[in-house]
């Protein structure tokens, strides 16, 4: 089955996936800067707009999802590319010491490895994700996660001393 | 065992996944009476691509089930990079993906540059990408020698090498490094190119050109062994190649033509002409194919570079102190195995607050569980050579 890319100049493509998104779900923050459509999205929200983005607007490719550590909330970020220039990020904060967010896994298959990642490295749970293991650290004896700011490495002091 | 049966057991075996302990659940096993063969390859394995052990399930000599365990080769690249200056992390970027050096240099200082907003010398951006071509074609042919070298072929990895070894001269003479370059730096280059290098990699890739013909399309294309073992091996489609996320030759191969140097260009790649190579069979050697002709259009890009570059400054004015301003910055990029992606958040700080390596490898190695499954013992290792991962890449 041949997958159709999607057609139409970049600046064509962005004001229909800024006007897709807000007018389905109300997002009044939304807003293009450069090639990119930025939207911040409260954390019960997410599946739903990354499920508008690959179903009504042809999205096809999610990129990656990074979280970044604020001490104190997360802070993740979904980037999407629709192959032909244009690209979506998704932000969404996390409030909390434990963070859950629903799995995009059903809409974006490829976000299996991607959440792994999230969750070995930062402890962040996706509900309704097939396969949570960790999948760089061990499975068992290892309750850590290294990407955390509280997470404190040796050999700090040496890179601080060499600055 | 009726047919039925069989195939509501392998969808029961799929679906169990224990966090640690036996792979399958006995009671699952004796209901259906299944004898399935738990088998471990790797991580010391000869023929596997770096340290990845594969938790493999069998049935006879089918696989049932496949599951990559990662993590042997992982340093937390992301975490090191958090304590370290911006300038700092440039090395660090080499050991990912250690095939691709110069893409993963290149991606990370564009996503700096980003941050800083400053503006690159031409002849910076022209050696940049003169440098990154090279590189890609060291690295695809050395993963169709390795490809073959798994299928009982011996020859090809000596010419592929030898290639190899010519390209990584001309980085000894531009970089000082065989490997390890540290030579693409935010804002520029280290160093401008010593004068009499242009003229021979404008010779070499002539000879490259010739030789390509005979060491590495009439030896392998039309192979027997080779046709047998990789023709219709793990056929993707367009749709199963999106939903899994596929970048660079595993995507192309099955026909979507998606490139991050032509889609979301870079660098100089709108002023270059170049080709987005793609294939329509989706196979091990349609992938083998996208890869070979994609070194023709690496030899197009490199003599336009060589012909275009300008004179003039190869570093722009950084300072030493690198110090963003607090946001966001993204830097993307064509490696020879997909799109690396680079996403910083800066704090104000010298040092990074968060880094975030997109690295292809990690993700297109999914195409493993799914695939795998329902093909040969044996077929493991062309589909190896399909994905063609890199152990530095997926363990960050």
């Amino acid at each position: 089955m041949a997958v159709t890319l999607p057609e139409g100049s970049l600046e064509e493509r962005l004001e229909r996936y800024l006007e897709g998104f807000r007018s389905r779900h109300g997002l009044e923050e939304a807003r293009v800067e450069g090639n990119t459509v930025v939207l911040a999205v409260d954390p019960g929200g997410v599946p739903a707009v990354l499920a508008t983005a690959r179903q009504s607007l042809g999205i096809l490719h999610l990129s990656f999802i990074t979280v970044v550590d604020r001490q104190g909330s997360f802070e993740l970020t979904y980037e999407l590319l629709d192959l032909r220039g244009a690209r979506v990020r998704v932000k969404t904060v996390l409030e909390g010491e434990e963070p859950v967010i629903d799995t995009v896994t059903g809409i974006y298959p490829t976000a299996n490895w991607h959440e792994r990642e999230a969750y070995d490295m930062f402890g962040v749970a996706f509900r309704g994700h097939p396969d949570l293991r960790r999948v760089y650290m061990w499975q068992d004896h290892f309750d850590h996660h290294p990407l955390l700011k509280s997470f404190e490495i040796s050999t700090k002091r040496t890179f601080e001393g060499l600055r | 065992m009726l047919r039925e049966e069989r195939r509501a057991a392998e969808e029961a075996i799929t679906l169990i996944r224990p966090a640690t302990g036996r792979l399958v659940d006995p009671d699952i096993r004796d209901e259906f009476g299944l004898e399935t063969m738990d088998m471990n390859m790797g991580p010391q394995h000869p023929a596997m691509h770096g340290l990845l052990r594969l938790i493999l399930e069998l049935d006879g000599e089918t696989i049932v089930r496949c599951d990559p365990v990662m993590g042997y080769l992982h340093r937390c690249q992301e975490k090191i990079a958090e304590n370290r200056t911006y300038p700092a992390v440039i090395p660090l970027t080499d050991r990912l993906d250690y095939f691709a050096n110069m893409h993963n240099e290149h991606g990370y200082c564009l996503a700096v540059e980003d941050l800083l907003g400053v503006e690159i010398p031409p002849r910076a951006e022209y050696i940049r990408v003169l440098m990154c071509e090279l590189m890609r074609i060291a690295s695809h042919l050395p993963s169709i020698g390795f490809l073959l070298l798994e299928l009982g072929a011996f020859t090809p990895i000596l010419y592929a090498f030898r290639e190899r070894e010519r390209i990584q001269n001309f980085f000894e003479a531009v970089t000082g490094a065989r490997m390890m370059f540290h030579y693409i730096r935010i804002g520029g280059v280290k160093a401008d190119l010593p004068p009499d290098i242009p003229e021979k990699i404008w010779e070499y890739v002539d000879g490259l050109e010739k030789r390509l013909e005979p060491d590495f399309i009439e030896l392998i294309e039309g192979n027997e062994i080779f046709v047998e073992r990789t023709r219709g091996i793990s056929r993707l489609t367009q749709e199963e190649a999106i939903e899994l996320g596929l970048t660079g030759p595993p995507l192309r191969c099955t026909g979507v033509d998606f490139d991050v140097r032509r889609d979301y260009p870079y660098s100089v790649y709108p002023e270059l002409d170049f080709d987005v190579v793609t294939d329509t069979a989706g196979d091990v050697e349609a992938s083998y194919r996208v890869r070979i002709k994609e070194c023709y259009e690496s030899i197009k890009i490199i003599r336009q570079c060589l012909e275009k570059m300008p004179e003039g400054e190869v570093m722009a004015d950084v300072g030493r102190r690198v110090r963003p301003p607090e946001g966001e910055g993204f830097g993307r990029v064509e490696g020879p195995r997909g799109e690396f992606a680079v996403h910083i958040v800066s704090d104000g700080s010298d040092t990074p607050y968060r880094v975030h390596y997109r690295d292809a490898s990690f993700v297109n190695m999914q195409l493993l569980q799914e695939k795998v499954p329902g093909h040969y013992l044996p077929d493991i290792m062309p589909i190896m050579g399909l994905v063609d991962p890199v152990s530095g890449g997926w363990d960050k």
